[in-house]
């Protein structure tokens, strides 16, 4: 076993450092890092800003954020009250870097949740608990740590480009703060909290028009209340405006350039806000245009029906409003009068003026316009409104005036007494006389009268009735036209003519006499039946009777009884009695003995039979004619009256009308002869046998 | 069995004025710097240095591990911030008294007793103060054993944040205090570890010799 060689054993030499272990860098590390630690926690604790609020609901220290456009930005570290208790302050830890560029005119305010008609706000604290917002723009000037907090959030964020504008009404009825601002219905802005003015009636509100729309306002802009909705009702009919449904909730406000010619607005400029769009646009707010040209005029009688803010007219455009209406007191001669002082606003641009002219301009053109006969005069608005505008009427007859200008006050426009009452007058009269026609009744008979029509007119005869009346006038003229009927008259008369003839033959001829009585028997049979004429075709059956037994009545059984009678006249005379006769009655007898002669010689017998034949023709001609007639007579009758009423109907003289008006005389005329013929016949039915 | 019951001077390597190699196991002389046999660089005695080091820093990172939050709550949007005593406190408030109790053993008692227990002994050691090797080997023992569980609380905040994590609803989110703690508890474990033993003996040894 080999020694190793003897090493240079030398015993650890180390100093107090040497010593050290270097486990002893994890201490020092560790307190390094502790350090750096706490170092940070303190440089990060931020910067102790107060915030005075009026009181801390929901706010609980340690947990409550404050951010700045929802970014946290620091937290709740305590809250106490203000010495006095009337507060309570909110210390807040604020990052350092954020809370370097605080500056002064920072807001902050508690966000809670809020449930309004223009929606839901805040819905994320209703968990996580109230924040504090901050809102502020970044500023140089970091020494102010004690703010007062706001109570509600700002409608503006600080930073947001726009202009901001007041706004004058006459309440604030409508309007809630955030309500939006419309420009053709887009939201180009919001109202703020209304708020009364000082001293004055009225309300302003101020609106924030964001950029770039604000570039749309100008001197001329007119701003109007959308809310909710309008119901109007004019010549044009109803109308109904409805603006969005969150200006319907909340209210709203509409604004538009109504007339050219505005200068760009300037911060806080005042504008009117108008009722409506109507008011809008016609009440342009000249009274409070910068340009226009004050004037007032003076009225004698009364000025009921004129307001303030009443037209301003020239030659039927409005050129200015009325601003004011007050009495004013003149001494004329010594005796103390009121008239009444009407304040005038007159737009130079609508006087035809250019657009950036000012009062002085136009107040030289009304001069010299009122030295040319310019005169203020109260007319009424409209025809039937009694309210009143100031009409400046060009009277160049007027006597000379001028336009006077006051030592202190406005020019004065020379005035005309007003025409308003002559013209009630004459619209009373108009009114009046129309109110005395007779329009009632004359209603009355045009609706009865259109009630007939119509029920004439619907009734299926009328509609029925020309065809009817054709076809019957057609039916009436063949009837009329007709041979038979034509020549029926004719047939008769000959008939007559040769019954007359032989009669008066026979009577000339002096006959027989019971040929006479026989005759005389018909007639009596003729005469029984001729009550009427429905008795007509007995009577000419009886008439026929009468013929055929004449007919019957056998010549020579006439001439045989003709013979009796000569033979017992022969006797007659031949008797020893009749010897002593006159001669006269011998003459007679002589002369029937001629006749009989004659008759038996012939000649005259055949003439009779043949008459009598004829005769019967005739009255059975006659009898088929008649049977008829009266039917035709009534159906002529019916004609007639529907036709009348028909045509009467009518009532227009139509080349129809004529025509069937001609007919229907002509049916008449026929039927007037029927109806004498009968009636004729009726009195003396012996006329037909006789002809006379 | 002639020494049975009484305490005889044992012979140690030390006395002999050797030193063992770590590597080869050789008895060098106490003087060499190097192994005799292998050339391994023989350890300087082990001392208190590292013990104190480590214990050093173990109480360092304790500090923020108590100051600063351990566990960062989001519950409905509502933030909140615990320490380890804060919490332990809000546990018994709300009434669960033993979870409570062993919040506070586990990250209150139980490191801070190391603290003690590990510097008595350095300090024990070091001074020579009078004890019974016994007890203080049953002291060392307990720490080297507790230490583990020590990290508890550690383990209870990485899972709840692995866990629970719903959004706006309820989020645990582990604080500096976590890191700073589990850097605590392992200091202090290194510590007791970085303790020989051997030095509890060696004091009283030396003590009786």
């Amino acid at each position: 076993m080999t020694q190793p060689p003897d090493m240079d054993i030398q015993p650890a030499r180390r100093s107090f450092w040497r010593n050290l272990s270097p486990v002893w860098l994890v201490p020092v590390l560790a307190v390094a890092v502790s350090l750096g630690i706490a170092w940070r926690s303190f440089n990060d604790r931020g910067v102790l800003v107060e915030i005075t609020f009026q009181n801390a609901a929901g706010i609980s220290p340690g947990e409550t954020a404050v951010r700045l456009r929802d970014v946290p930005i620091g937290h709740v570290e305590r809250v106490a009250f203000s010495p006095d208790l009337s507060e309570v302050i909110v210390f807040t830890r604020i990052d350092r870097t954020v809370a370097e560029v605080i500056p002064p005119d920072a807001s902050f305010w508690v966000v809670r949740p809020e449930v309004s008609a223009r929606g839901i706000t805040g819905l994320t604290t209703v968990l996580s608990g109230v924040y504090i917002e901050a809102s502020f723009l970044p500023g140089t000037d970091d020494s102010a740590r004690r703010f007062t907090g706001l109570e509600t959030a700002p409608l503006v964020a600080p930073g947001r480009e726009g202009t901001r504008i007041t706004l004058r009404a006459p309440d604030g009825n409508r309007l809630t703060p955030g309500a939006p601002v419309l420009y053709r219905g887009i939201q180009v802005g919001h109202i703020e909290r209304p708020r009364l003015m000082d001293g004055l009636d009225g309300i302003v509100v101020d609106a924030f028009i964001e950029a770039p729309h604000d570039q749309r306002l100008t001197t001329a802009t007119r701003f109007w209340d959308t809310s909710g909705f309008s119901v109007s009702l004019g010549p044009s009919g109803v109308r109904l405006s409805v603006g969005n449904l969150a200006s319907l909730l909340t209210g709203g406000i509409t604004f538009d350039t109504i007339t050219s010619g505005g200068a760009p607005v300037a911060a806080d400029m005042v504008f009117e806000l108008y009722t409506d769009e109507n008011a809008a646009r016609e009440g342009a707010a000249i009274g409070a245009a910068v340009n226009a040209l004050r004037v007032s005029a003076e009225f004698d009688g009364s000025v009921q029906g004129l307001n303030a803010g009443a037209q301003v007219r020239y030659r039927g455009v409005r050129v200015g409003e009325v601003t004011s209406i007050s009495p004013r007191v003149t001494i004329i001669n010594d005796t103390p009068s009121v008239r009444m002082q009407v304040s005038l606003a007159l737009d130079p641009a609508a006087m035809g003026l250019a657009d950036d002219a000012g009062p002085a301009e136009l107040e030289q053109v009304l001069s010299g316009l009122v030295a040319e006969g310019l005169r203020a005069q109260l007319a009424p608005a409209s025809f039937f409104r009694t309210s009143l505008v100031i009409e400046l009427v060009e009277r160049p007859e007027a006597p000379p005036a001028t336009l006077m200008q006051p030592e202190n006050g406005v020019p004065v426009i020379p005035s005309l007494p007003s025409d308003i009452p002559d013209l009630t007058a004459t619209a009373q009269g108009m009114l009046g006389r129309i109110n005395s026609l007779p329009i009632e009744d004359l209603l009355t008979q045009a609706i009865s009268l259109m009630a007939t029509a119509e029920t004439l007119i619907g009734s299926d005869e009328t509609r029925a009735a020309p065809g009817a009346v054709v076809a019957l006038m057609d039916e009436a003229r063949k009837l009329i036209g007709s041979a038979d009927t034509q020549a029926l008259p004719g047939d008769i008369r000959s008939a007559v003519a040769g019954l007359s003839g032989v009669l008066e033959a026979l009577n000339e001829q002096k006959a027989v006499d019971r040929l006479v009585a026989a005759l005389t028997a018909a007639e009596e049979a003729a005469g029984s039946v001729s009550t009427s004429v429905e008795d007509f075709p007995a009577i000419a059956e009886e008439l026929r009777a009468v013929v055929q037994k004449a007919d019957a009545l056998e010549i020579e059984g006439l001439i045989a009884s003709a013979n009796k009678v000569l033979d017992s006249a022969d006797r007659f005379i031949n008797a020893d009695g009749t010897q002593s006769l006159p001669p006269a009655l011998t003459g007679a007898l002589g002369e029937i003995e001629a006749a009989l002669a004659e008759l038996r010689a012939g000649g005259v017998v055949p003439n009779i039979n043949s008459t009598l034949a004829s005769a019967s023709t005739a009255a059975e001609a006659v009898a088929e004619a008649t049977k008829d007639l009266p039917q035709l007579a009534a159906r002529l009758d019916r004609l007639v009256d529907q036709a009348e009423a028909l045509v009467g109907a009518y009532g227009a003289r139509s080349p129809v009308n004529e025509e069937i008006l001609s007919a229907l005389r002509e049916a008449r005329a026929t039927a007037r002869a029927f109806s004498q013929l009968a009636r004729a016949l009726e009195r003396n039915p012996n006329s037909l046998l006789f002809g006379r | 069995m002639a020494h049975a019951g009484t305490t005889q001077p044992v012979l140690t390597a030390r006395g002999a004025g050797l030193r063992g190699c770590r590597t080869c196991g050789k008895a060098n002389p106490a003087e060499a710097a190097q192994c005799l046999r292998c050339g391994s660089a023989l350890l300087p005695e082990p001392g208190l240095q590292a013990v104190w080091a480590w214990l050093f820093a173990g109480m360092v990172v304790y500090i923020p591990a108590n100051v600063y939050p351990m566990l960062r709550t989001l519950t409905m949007g509502r933030m909140q911030d615990s320490t380890i005593v804060g919490g332990a406190v809000e546990l018994a408030r709300h009434g669960s008294w033993g979870v409570a109790l062993i919040v506070i053993l586990a990250s209150v008692v139980i490191p801070v007793a190391k603290f003690g227990i590990i510097a008595y002994l350095a300090l024990a050691v070091r001074n020579r103060w009078p004890m019974r090797g016994n007890s203080r080997h049953h002291l060392y023992e307990i720490v080297e054993f507790v230490g583990r569980w020590s990290m508890i609380d550690v383990f209870v905040v990485a899972i709840l944040s692995a866990l629970v994590k719903f959004s706006l609803v309820a989020t645990i989110a582990p604080g500096i205090a976590a890191v700073s703690f589990a850097l605590s508890v392992i200091f202090t474990m290194l510590a007791a570890q970085s303790f020989d033993p051997r030095l509890i003996w060696r004091s009283t040894d030396s003590k009786t010799a």
